[in-house]
This record gives C-alpha cells, sequence and structure tokens, in this order.
C-alpha cells in the first residue's frame, strides 16, 4: 500500500489553529456528517500535478494566444453569446439544451459530506479511484476529527459518502492514512470497463516454469518508495529552461491593448481618416 | 551658509543655503535657482495656479537624493494658499496652491527643483483641462524622434480641428498639449481620446511610436504615454527647471522652431538653459499662455 507520507510529497501539516488556513488552499468546507457525529473540515488538495505547462505565443511578437471558437461554415470566429450547446442525436442531429435545463438536472450545492456506509478498504478495487484529496480539520474539529480517523486506520475501514463539488455529484471513499482522512473520488461503476474478455484462456503451465518466475518475482520484490521514481522528462525540461533563462533573458510579451478598450468605434474611426490624409502629404 | 530674508509682496520669506551647489556639474548654485524662478514667475504663476503641487525636492543638490512631497507641509507660513482634495482613498489630503510669487519662492527655497502640477485645478479634481500626449523615447530613440512624432502628431490633431502646443520634458521628451478649458470634459474622455490616438499612431507608425508601456517595446521607439490623463497623475510643469546634469528647463517651443531642430538632428539643441529661457519669455512671451484659456472639443466623445 503506497504512504502518502513517503511520496517525498508534503502532507498538510495538521498543526492547530490558524498558520494552517494559511499554509494551503481550501478548496472545499464544510462538514463530514454521520449518524450524530458532524466534523467541520476543508477539502484540500493531494496532488499537484508536476506538468510542465507552455504558452502558445505568437512567433512574431510574443504575445500569448487565445483559443477562440471557428464556424467553418461562416469562416468566421463566433462570439460568446452566439454559442449554444447541443447533444448529439446522430451525425449532424442536434438536442439543443440551455444552460437552464442544465442547470435545473445540477446537484444543490452542499456543506455535508454524508457518510452512509462504511466498508473494508480492500472492498473498493483499486480501479475505481479517481482523484485523491486531504481533508483536514476545521478550527474546532481536531478532537473528532483524530478520533474518527484513528478508529477508521485501526479497523481498516472507508467511508463511503455522496459528495457534491462544483456542478458535480461524486461517489467518494474517506479513508485514514497516518492521522489523516483522505478523501478519494470514485468512478461511478457504469464507468468502469470490464475486463472480463482481457484474460486469455488458461492453458496447462509447466511446473518448472511455474518455479522460474515465482523465484523471479521474489528476487525482484522490495517496499515500494514513491521516493525513488520521479518524472524523468519533466527534470530534462526544468533543467533545460533555467539552463535557456540563464544564457538568454525571457522575451516579453506585449502589454494587453485589450480590443474592447481601444476606444469608441467612430473615434477610431475618425482617427484614421485623419491620419491617412496626414500620411498622404507628407 | 548663508541666508537672505526678503520682502516678496509685503511677505517676509527667509531664503537659505544660498550658496548650496544644486547642480555641481554645471556650478549652479541655489540662489541663482531663486533668482531663477523669481525672474519667471509672471509666466509660470498662470500654469501652477490653483492646482495641487507636488514637490520635488533635491536638498543635497542633482546628485543627492530627492523626495517627492504631496502633503502641504505643515511648518508653511501661514500666507500659503491650500485645498484640501480627495484622495483615491476617500480621505482629503492638504495641498500647496502656488498662486503668487512669495510661495513660488518658498516652495522653491526648500530646494524644491522641480514643480509638477495635474491637468485639473483643485477645486475642480475630475475636469482635465487639456489632453496630453507625454512623448518618452526608448533608447536609442532620442529626442529628435520625438520631434518627428510631435510634427506628426500636430498634423493629425490639426486634421481633427484641435490646435497644439509643444514643449521639452527638460529631459529626453517632449510634451504636447491640446487645450479644452470646458468643465464637462473628464479624465474618462482625455484618457480614451489620448489612448486612441496612441494607437491609431502606433498602427500607422509602428517602426516609431509605441502606446505601450512595458519597456521592450519602448526601445528605439517613442513610448506615447496617454496614461498621464489621469487625476492621480501629474506633469512638469512649463518652465519648471528639471534635476539633471546641467539645469534644463521645460521650455516651450514654437511648431516651426520644432521642425527645425528635428532636421537639425543636433538632440542637445532643443534644451533650454535658465538665461536662455529668461530671455526668450522676455522675448517671445508666454507660448503657452492661450493653453490656458482656448476652448476646443474632442471629437466623437
Amino acid at each position: 500500500m503506497i504512504k502518502k507520507n513517503s511520496t517525498g510529497k508534503v502532507p498538510p501539516r495538521l498543526s492547530s489553529g490558524k498558520d494552517r488556513e494559511t499554509s494551503f488552499q481550501s478548496i472545499w468546507s464544510g462538514t463530514i456528517s454521520f449518524s450524530l457525529v458532524a466534523i467541520p473540515v476543508q477539502l484540500v488538495k493531494a496532488v499537484e500535478p508536476g506538468r510542465v505547462s507552455f504558452r502558445m505565443l505568437h512567433g512574431t511578437d510574443f504575445s500569448p494566444l487565445l483559443r477562440r471558437m471557428y464556424c467553418p461554415e461562416e469562416g468566421k470566429i463566433v462570439g460568446q453569446d452566439e454559442i449554444i450547446r447541443g447533444f448529439e442525436t446522430a451525425p449532424g442531429r442536434y438536442i439543443v439544451i440551455t444552460d437552464e435545463e442544465l442547470e435545473s438536472v445540477s446537484p444543490q450545492r452542499s456543506r455535508t459530506i454524508e457518510i452512509v456506509r462504511f466498508t473494508d478498504i480492500n472492498e473498493i478495487d483499486r480501479v475505481c479511484y479517481n482523484h485523491p484529496y486531504y481533508l483536514v480539520p476545521a478550527r474546532g474539529g481536531e478532537k473528532a476529527y483524530s478520533l474518527l480517523s484513528e478508529i477508521m486506520r485501526r479497523t481498516g475501514k472507508a467511508g463511503i459518502a455522496r459528495f457534491v463539488l462544483g456542478e458535480r455529484e461524486y461517489l467518494v471513499a474517506i479513508k485514514s492514512t497516518g492521522g489523516v482522512l483522505n478523501l478519494i473520488t470514485l468512478h461511478y461503476s457504469e464507468e468502469i470497463l470490464s475486463d472480463g474478455e482481457l484474460a486469455p484462456e488458461a492453458d496447462a503451465i509447466d511446473a518448472g516454469e511455474k518455479a522460474r518466475i515465482k523465484k523471479t518475482i521474489r528476487k525482484m520484490t522490495t517496499d515500494f518508495a514513491p521516493g525513488k521514481y520521479s518524472d524523468r522528462r519533466r527534470g530534462k525540461i526544468v533543467t533545460f529552461l533555467k539552463k535557456k533563462l540563464k544564457e538568454k533573458a525571457a522575451v516579453e510579451a506585449p502589454e494587453a491593448l485589450e480590443e474592447e478598450a481601444v476606444g469608441p468605434a467612430d473615434l477610431m474611426a475618425a482617427l484614421q481618416e485623419s491620419m491617412s490624409r496626414v500620411k498622404k502629404i507628407h | 551658509m548663508s541666508r537672505r530674508i526678503v520682502g516678496i509682496a509685503g511677505k517676509r520669506l527667509v531664503l537659505s543655503n544660498l550658496e548650496k551647489e544644486l547642480y555641481p556639474a554645471y556650478g549652479f548654485t541655489k540662489a541663482a535657482m531663486l533668482e531663477y524662478y523669481e525672474s519667471m514667475a509672471d509666466y509660470i504663476l498662470p500654469h501652477l495656479g490653483n492646482r495641487a503641487l507636488t514637490l520635488k525636492r533635491y536638498p543635497d543638490g542633482v546628485e543627492g537624493d530627492f523626495f517627492f512631497e504631496k502633503r502641504c507641509p505643515s511648518y508653511r507660513p501661514e500666507w500659503v494658499k491650500t485645498a484640501d482634495i480627495p484622495q483615491g482613498s476617500g480621505e482629503r489630503m492638504r495641498v500647496c496652491l502656488v498662486n503668487n510669487a512669495e510661495t513660488l519662492a518658498w516652495a522653491a527655497n526648500l530646494a524644491s527643483l522641480e514643480l509638477h502640477v495635474p491637468l485639473n485645478r483643485a477645486v475642480t479634481p475630475e475636469t482635465s483641462d487639456s489632453v496630453v500626449f507625454d512623448l518618452d523615447p526608448g533608447s536609442p530613440a532620442d529626442i529628435i524622434d520625438c520631434g518627428r512624432v510631435a510634427l506628426i502628431l500636430r498634423e493629425l490633431l490639426a486634421d481633427l480641428g484641435l490646435s497644439s502646443y509643444v514643449k521639452t520634458s527638460g529631459k529626453k521628451g517632449l510634451h504636447v498639449y491640446v487645450a479644452l478649458n470646458s468643465p464637462d470634459v473628464s479624465f474618462d474622455h482625455t484618457k480614451k481620446f489620448s489612448k486612441a490616438v496612441a494607437i491609431v499612431m502606433q498602427r500607422n507608425y509602428p517602426g516609431l511610436v509605441t502606446a505601450r508601456m512595458s519597456k521592450g517595446y519602448r526601445n528605439a521607439k517613442v513610448f506615447i504615454n496617454w496614461s498621464q490623463n489621469d487625476s492621480s497623475k501629474t506633469m512638469i510643469c512649463i518652465y519648471s527647471l528639471r534635476a539633471a546634469e546641467k539645469p534644463y528647463v521645460s521650455f516651450p517651443l514654437e511648431w516651426k522652431e520644432l521642425k527645425r531642430l528635428t532636421g537639425r538632428r543636433d538632440p542637445e539643441k532643443f534644451q533650454v538653459l535658465p538665461a536662455e529661457a529668461v530671455r526668450r519669455v522676455a522675448k517671445y512671451g508666454d507660448l503657452f499662455r492661450d493653453l490656458l484659456s482656448i476652448k476646443q472639443r474632442l471629437p466623437h466623445l
């Protein structure tokens, strides 16, 4: 089992009081509840993807570029106010869905993570694990939080809950690792693809071969130390970027002169007209 | 250090440190600086009057440290006129109004070499009396490039029916002004107008002009700083000295004079020293006088 504390990432500190609130950013705050228990908590990130991301720039003046919706039919960029949603029922056929309609089926925002079941951690197939978060106690919840995480750790149980974050309702597992409660969003069962067809039919296996593979695996077995593995491509990119920055200063983007703020259209037109006359004379 | 007690308009003022070399490399003393402002009082006062003065003080001369003072010092003589002006925070600030020769002498005696004032009068904080185009050359562009931009700008403004005035900044740039003098023209209008002009100039003269503030884009171009058209900004007052090696003055130029200077390609020739400034105003008067009175309307605003 992966221990979060050995990944090299620093989990949020579980000190008390104010400094905790400022040491990381809370994504959501509310209470974990079940039966008569209610523990105030905050949800924080458990992973920070290490991907080095790049901005797309205009090669001629280093302006950062924007993505725009393009209508191939009219050959032009479509404004925000002309964009609607459609569900494709057949090639070229759509059902139009309005924002209001979508809103009406979205879950109500909620301030609670209601645990509805406890289950053995091992009951949850790891293929269902989607995205991990940490839960940290909010002010006044420290004692109950410690108690719950301690009992869950000892009993090897995970709490199953429904949880609304943003526009969506997630099925989540809450488990305890090293005194910290983790919240893991789970894939719904209908999202999981069957692996039923993937396993080849079992042939009779030679006993000697079986023993040899067993032995090799045993020889290669160690504890999993995630800190030993790092994203090698990322490391190379970072080194490369540092080197480039030393050799050559960064290029500068032009200051944003937002198009809509350029000026009233007739003023701009009048100025350009005058400008053209002035240029002709010069 | 020497002191001199003077009476100006019946007001008594103690002038101090008169021998101090405020421009050591040029040998320009505090006495010379006080004398300059005294000689120029009639010409500079109309441009300072009723506007919140920002003092830029050089107690140890141009090679020493300086500081800005917007708040009128509490130790001011009781005859210094002040105004309480609103600040962004909603609080009010007491500022000096240089409305007479004695206040000018007092401010100069504080080693306030540079006199900065906003485009609005203290009583009308939102009204911009003029539009300014602050032409600021990004090296290696220089004042000659500013001259070229100013001449085009003048033609453009003239085509829109607007007359304009130009002065040296006393440093590396030029300032082009358009008189408005209408109580209903706000900084919103002047900023919108000046920004649009700057952008159109940039579009048509991309190798010469930029409307963008960031340093990388000013490289070898003249930055038309339209953002000076703001109630929070000040401009160096015409006829004010500048703090540099030599005591150059921010001085008005006739357009034909600017054209001649731009053709001659010698940046130094643009600059005006105090003695020449005194001589020229005596001969030609205040070339910026009408900036304070003629009424013009900005088109399409």
